[in-house]
């Protein structure tokens, strides 16, 4: 389950109850089935589960007879930190955000992965020793047409972030992985030369545009604080611009591809996980080419498989990046995030108290 | 004699209690004291760069205004409900009770999320300011430090209601007959008879509620803004977000100790009048 597509923000309650002094309270375990035609995969629930189960997991115990338990999970590795320390896994597969995917990986989290099972040649994103990229989304900004027609809106984080050129409110994540890559590519810094983050230049560059910035809690006011007017300009998901477009969607809203950020979402099995062979034949299933078009019809992501990018619905399509090597575009280094998430999160959090 | 008796039973009884308390809330309390001090090796350095970072002296800061403001402002309101409740028939009382203990029993996070459809800038209180004065009215009432205090202050009046309740309720009648048989006025009689004899209830609620509001957590994220942050947060950003437990239990014992070195002095002194 990653940020874009989460309902709650990482502060939430969620992340609470699993706080430190439930910990030791993990030795009592939780009952999950053991026998091995089942497979146990975390999901925070919602819209983005529902699709997960309707495409993917439902099809997949159709065809193998393995059942697919969903668990309710936070976004963080705290309670994955907690069974690795006390031994008691009782899940299988986690699908979070690429850099704590990529922290854990550190951390020795997770179970080897069994490539042969995947078509390297099809994947977009190759995966690692333990964790495999199923679709990747672009980040941007987006706006109200009916308010900014063309010209009058920012298409750039260079114009994102020029306050005199576009005034308005702005929406921003609090969260330091992002902001300090659109604010360093706002100051003219090329993408090629982004990482390591000058932290001291992204943190006066966002500090032109801090008294305008409103700061969305919750991943859903991205959108609405555009469509209810409080904020002019938002960093936002195309998926979620998508919806907006619908029908129920509310006011319709735009979204720039001249300049996106690449994440990718991660697939991991916890190291000693309970039904690790199902979990890697359900990992392998995940991104068929079919699957993945299917997938992303409906979630309006990019998929992870090549052959689905050609094959999903011209609809679906018109919400992926249109050009694939953008020399704006920036790829997010997850790597450099699971190092320096606590140092520069931290800072991130004092900037903002300031 | 009489006294060892009396001990004896007071341990007999509170037995049970304990043995729950000391079986299932010590040891992950212990396993919390043991991380804030076992982190790479055994250490305080966690204690060490905790207590100097700037963002938890601004949370420390935070927390020690939100946990005052909010506990004084719930006394006050709620001593003003539990005196009309006080002065209601036993049954009309027993009605207007549920109007405290409902939303004392409502999850708090269902609360915030009423408060955020009052409060928003598109809310009832804003849209009906806008509707009464003619104009668009905005008032930046939520994801701010009033939005917190509100929050706050509904979630902990029905613990300063029940306790000051029950000392008003207990207060008897025959005093308030004879001071005003000597001539008391009612502000008199408020200030000599009723406040008085309500302090041990109000200590108690005070205990109860400034050590709770030291705590708080989803409020503070919910209602507050970005400047809002409390202690518990940063445990959660330390426990949840970089996974650095010793320092998360570094602060959580440090909010510990704090609501011992509060609570304490509270207690003596009701033990004191006791």
């Amino acid at each position: 389950m990653n940020r874009l597509n989460s309902t709650v923000s990482r502060r939430t309650f969620l992340a609470g109850t699993a706080g430190a002094v439930a910990a030791p309270m993990m030795l009592s375990g939780s009952p999950v089935a053991a026998a091995s035609n089942s497979v146990v995969v975390l999901s925070t629930g919602g819209s983005f589960t529902d699709s997960l189960t309707r495409h993917v997991f439902d099809p997949f115990t159709k065809g193998t007879g393995i059942t697919v338990t969903i668990v309710p999970a936070p976004l963080d590795l705290a309670k994955i930190k907690a069974m690795q320390i006390t031994g008691n896994v009782t899940w299988d597969i986690w699908n979070g955000q690429g850099t704590s995917a990529a922290s854990g990986s550190k951390q020795g989290f997770w179970e080897e992965q069994d490539h042969s099972l995947l078509d390297l040649q099809d994947l977009v994103v190759q995966p690692t020793k333990d964790v495999t990229w199923f679709e990747s989304y672009a980040s941007g900004i987006a706006w109200d047409p009916a308010k900014y027609g063309p010209g009058k809106h920012p298409s750039t984080f260079a114009e994102f972030f020029d306050v005199k050129k576009f005034p308005g409110r702005r929406v921003l994540h609090p969260f330091a992985d992002g902001n300090m890559e659109m604010a360093l590519l706002a100051d003219g810094v090329a993408p090629k030369d982004i990482y390591p983050l000058d932290v001291d230049r992204a943190f006066k560059v966002l500090n032109r545009i801090k008294s305008s910035v409103v700061w969305a809690r919750q991943t859903p006011q991205l959108i609405s604080l555009l469509q209810s007017g409080e904020a002019d300009f938002s960093y936002a998901y195309p998926n979620r611009v998508k919806a907006t477009n619908e029908p129920g969607g509310g006011k319709p809203l735009a979204f720039s591809f001249e300049q996106n950020l690449l994440w990718s979402d991660p697939l991991t099995i916890l190291k000693g996980a309970p039904n690790k062979d199902n979990a890697m034949r359900l990992i392998a299933y995940w991104l068929r080419p079919e699957v993945q078009a299917n997938l992303e019809n409906d979630l309006g992501l990019i998929p992870g498989s090549k052959k689905a990018l050609t094959t999903m619905s011209p609809e679906a399509k018109k919400w992926v990046p249109p050009n694939s090597n953008n020399p704006n575009n920036l790829v997010i280094n997850m790597e450099y995030w699971a190092e320096n998430l606590e140092t520069l999160g931290a800072r991130m959090k004092e900037w903002l108290l300031i | 004699m009489n006294r060892t008796i009396n001990m004896r039973t007071r341990a007999l009884f509170m037995s049970p209690a304990a043995t729950i308390v000391v079986a299932i809330l010590l040891p992950p309390l212990l396993y919390v004291f043991f991380t804030s001090v076992h982190g790479e090796a055994l250490s305080l350095a966690s204690f060490g760069e905790v207590l100097t970072s700037a963002l938890f002296k601004q949370a420390l800061s935070t927390t020690l205004v939100v946990a005052g403001w909010s506990s004084l402002l719930s006394l006050v309101l709620g001593f003003v409900v539990a005196l009309h409740l006080a002065r209601q028939p036993a049954r009309r009382r027993a009605v207007l009770m549920m109007l405290v203990l409902l939303p004392f029993w409502t999850s708090v996070l269902v609360k915030c999320y009423a408060f955020a459809i009052i409060l928003g800038r598109e809310g009832i209180i804003n849209n009906m300011l806008s509707w009464i004065l003619g104009s668009k009215i905005q008032l930046p009432l939520i994801f701010n430090r009033v939005g917190l205090l509100v929050g706050m202050t509904n979630y902990l009046i029905p613990l300063v209601v029940l306790p000051v309740l029950a000392s008003l309720l207990a207060i008897d009648p025959a005093i308030y007959r004879a001071a005003s048989i000597m001539g008391a006025k009612p502000a008199r009689i408020f200030w000599t008879v009723t406040v008085p004899l309500s302090l041990p209830g109000v200590f108690a609620g005070l205990l109860s509620i400034f050590v709770m509001s030291l705590g708080a957590f989803v409020i503070p994220a919910l209602l507050g803004g970005p400047k809002d942050l409390m202690l518990s947060n940063l445990i959660d950003f330390y426990n949840g977000q970089v996974l650095d437990w010793s320092k998360a239990s570094a602060i959580s014992v440090v909010v510990l100790a704090m609501a011992f070195i509060f609570a304490a002095p509270l207690a003596l002194w009701r033990q004191r009048k006791a």
